[in-house]
């Protein structure tokens, strides 16, 4: 018998002795569409489906302290939340935070995007060092801008004195009406760059003939980029604000390590606001918090996909 | 409606282009007269495009003039050229309705609302296209589409047309319905147009005057039916024509009864008493394939049939003669098959002969 003769007749063998590789070779050639569904269904139930079905009957129930149990309480958590001033105040910060991060990346992004959109040498290295941000953790752009606004030894601070826009007495983090917008700088800083990309992504799959065509119309610079450009990166414009609209709002690490949510409740966004309540034990009313964020979100993308006509 | 058509001559001196080190076009030179059709013809490749860039404005000029209307405009921008161009890929603004499309240019230089009114419509009459004013570019077929961007292109009222191969994106029987139309347009409006192809049935058809370009040189520059009946050299003769002329390599021998083509493969073909080439000379010998006709006569040439292709009027005829492959078109029926010896015999007065060294007419 050849070496290839014992081959053939040992595989079958070989396969009856080890019961998982002839569970896999049958599973790998089903028709059945189980198999094949069956992993991304698992993950979806245990990651995405559990924790929010399990949230919803968090903020149905309350934990009650003495019998050490959860009891029903129906909307109870609800109505308190929607007449708290605090979490809407907690709402109003989120949204103020969204809008005008948003705002800023967005026009920064599609500024620099549009410088770096060329092919001359130096230009690729320039837009490989603009991921730079986007690889440090975030703990740590908080952390790094924490002390870059420093009172005593920020070099924000420092600058932000000079020009005469910040006091050294008062820093821009302890500031009740500005400190937001300190947290607001990290997350620029760190996120511009995602805009950047998306934005030279688009601006490098724009057709190059309707910019011709326009330059013999007759278009200037300015009548290509406002009619031609800007409408042709509108949906690469939609879906970028979408997921950085979504990202933004539901912020929580630069509060906590900047400012953690002060001075008194001035940075306190909706999820630090709800992480709060979760560290006193109350999990149904942190459920609840949680869930009005996923509410507006729902509600707020929904709106926006309708209105824009975003397409995936 | 009747409107007022600007015409402009345009004339190309020395024009050179070079991307990098790499020069495409080498010293360009053309004079198109005002409201001519003229049509560069090449292959890929051979720099006609960038000539028409060059002219338009899109492409920076390495080396000589761009004139339009007697001006040099080689630092002019595009839009100060007066020009409209209509690309291979329609290049429509494809967020804005054909109205709008149509209307960009005008809405630029800031027109009377009325008057952009008035113009889109006369463009969009003179196309068929009134109906489709409210439309985006995406509801619309290719055929349409190209339409737009001449109607575009339209109400500019410019005083050159550029058309950079407009019609290579569209199958085949709307291609020819399109062909008619750009030469309609043109016979009415009478503007100066330069059409970019590489479909020599285009340039053919449509061509006042037919510029053959390869490798960045001009090589053959004339009315079609020239270019068809006196190419200048081997290329033009084979790229001009389909099915292409046939070339033969041989050498001219005499004998009593006069000068006969001695093909390489061994074939021997007649020619004409008085020829332009010296006995013995190494020559390409050019016949197109409906000046070969069947013959019964002994002193024509003996050829087999590989393969016979019927497009209802014509038969064409491939057939090896002498170790060359020849192709025939004749219009008679014809009981052959693959294989089968036939004779054949060209039309003596329509035999081109070329050098064999330098590729030049003779």
């Amino acid at each position: 018998m050849s070496v290839a003769d014992s081959a053939r007749s040992s595989a079958p063998a070989d396969l009856a002795r080890q019961p998982v590789r002839r569970f896999l070779a049958r599973v790998l050639v089903s028709d059945h569409p189980f198999p094949w569904l069956f992993p991304a269904t698992a993950m979806i139930l245990a990651f995405g489906i559990y924790p929010l079905v399990y949230s919803i009957w968090l903020s149905l129930h309350e934990w009650n302290r003495f019998t050490r149990s959860f009891s029903f309480v129906g909307g109870e958590q609800w109505a308190k939340a929607l007449t708290d001033p605090r979490m809407w105040h907690a709402l109003g910060v989120t949204t103020t935070y969204t809008v005008v991060c948003l705002a800023v990346e967005l026009a920064l992004g599609l500024g620099i995007a549009l410088l770096l959109d060329r092919d001359r040498r130096g230009y690729g290295v320039l837009r490989g060092l603009m991921t730079l941000p986007l690889v440090v953790p975030p703990a740590v752009t908080g952390l790094m801008f924490l002390l870059m606004l420093d009172g005593q030894f920020g070099v924000l601070t420092y600058y932000g004195v000079m020009l005469g826009i910040l006091e050294r007495a008062q820093p821009l983090l302890g500031h009740t009406s500005f400190a937001l917008f300190g947290v607001m700088l990290a997350d620029v800083w760190q996120w511009t760059p995602f805009m950047v990309l998306i934005f030279l992504a688009g601006l490098r799959a724009l057709p190059k003939d309707p910019f011709e065509a326009a330059a013999i119309d007759g278009a200037n610079a300015f009548q290509i980029f406002w009619r031609l450009t800007v409408p042709m990166l509108g949906r690469v414009a939609a879906v970028a604000i979408l997921i950085r609209a979504i990202d933004l709002f539901r912020i929580y690490d630069y509060v906590y390590v900047m400012t953690g949510g002060g001075p008194g409740t001035a940075t306190e966004v909706l999820s630090f606001y709800a992480g709060r309540i979760f560290t006193t034990g109350n999990f149904s009313y942190a459920a609840t918090i949680s869930l009005i964020t996923l509410v507006v979100l729902i509600v707020v993308a929904n709106l926006f996909i309708r209105l824009f006509r975003v397409r995936f | 409606m009747r409107e007022e058509i600007a015409v402009a001559s345009v004339a190309l001196r020395n024009i050179v282009k070079r991307f990098g080190v790499h020069p495409v076009l080498h010293g360009i030179n053309l004079e198109i007269p005002d409201g001519a059709f003229v049509v560069l013809l090449g292959p890929s490749g051979c720099g006609k495009s960038t000539l028409l860039r060059m002219i338009a404005g899109l492409e920076e000029i390495s080396g000589g003039d761009v004139l339009i209307g007697g001006e040099v405009v080689n630092g002019r921008r595009p839009r100060d050229r007066n020009i409209a161009m209509v690309f291979q890929n329609y290049s429509l603004y494809a967020h804005m309705s054909v109205f709008e499309n149509m209307a960009f240019s005008m809405r630029l230089r800031h027109c009377a609302k009325d008057e952009i009114e008035r113009k889109v419509r006369w463009a969009a009459s003179i196309l068929g296209m009134e109906s489709y004013l409210g439309r985006y570019p995406r509801q619309l077929s290719g055929g349409q589409r190209q339409r737009v961007a001449m109607g575009r292109a339209l109400v500019r009222d410019p005083e050159v047309f550029l058309f950079d191969e407009p019609l290579s994106n569209l199958d085949a029987q709307l291609r020819v319905a399109m062909r008619t139309e750009i030469k309609a347009l043109h016979q009415r409006l009478g503007t100066t147009s330069i059409y970019v192809t590489h479909d020599q049935i285009e340039a053919m058809t449509m061509a006042d005057q037919i510029v053959v370009m390869r490798d960045g040189k001009v090589e053959q520059l004339g009315a079609p039916m020239d270019i068809y009946e006196r190419p200048a050299n081997i290329f033009v003769a084979s790229f001009v024509g389909a099915p292409a002329m046939n070339l033969l390599r041989g050498r001219i021998e005499g004998d009593d009864g006069g000068p006969v083509f001695a093909a390489e493969g061994g074939g021997r073909w007649p020619l004409p008493r008085e020829v332009a080439a010296r006995r013995g000379q190494s020559v390409v010998y050019g016949i197109r394939p409906e000046d070969l006709a069947l013959s019964s006569e002994a002193e024509s040439t003996e050829a087999t049939i590989s393969l016979l292709e019927t497009t209802g009027p014509e038969l064409h005829i491939y057939a090896q003669a002498g170790g060359a492959a020849i192709c025939g078109i004749i219009r008679e029926r014809l009981d052959a098959k693959p294989g089968q010896v036939i004779r054949l015999r060209p039309q003596i007065d329509r035999i081109h002969l070329f050098d064999a060294a330098t590729g030049g007419a003779l």
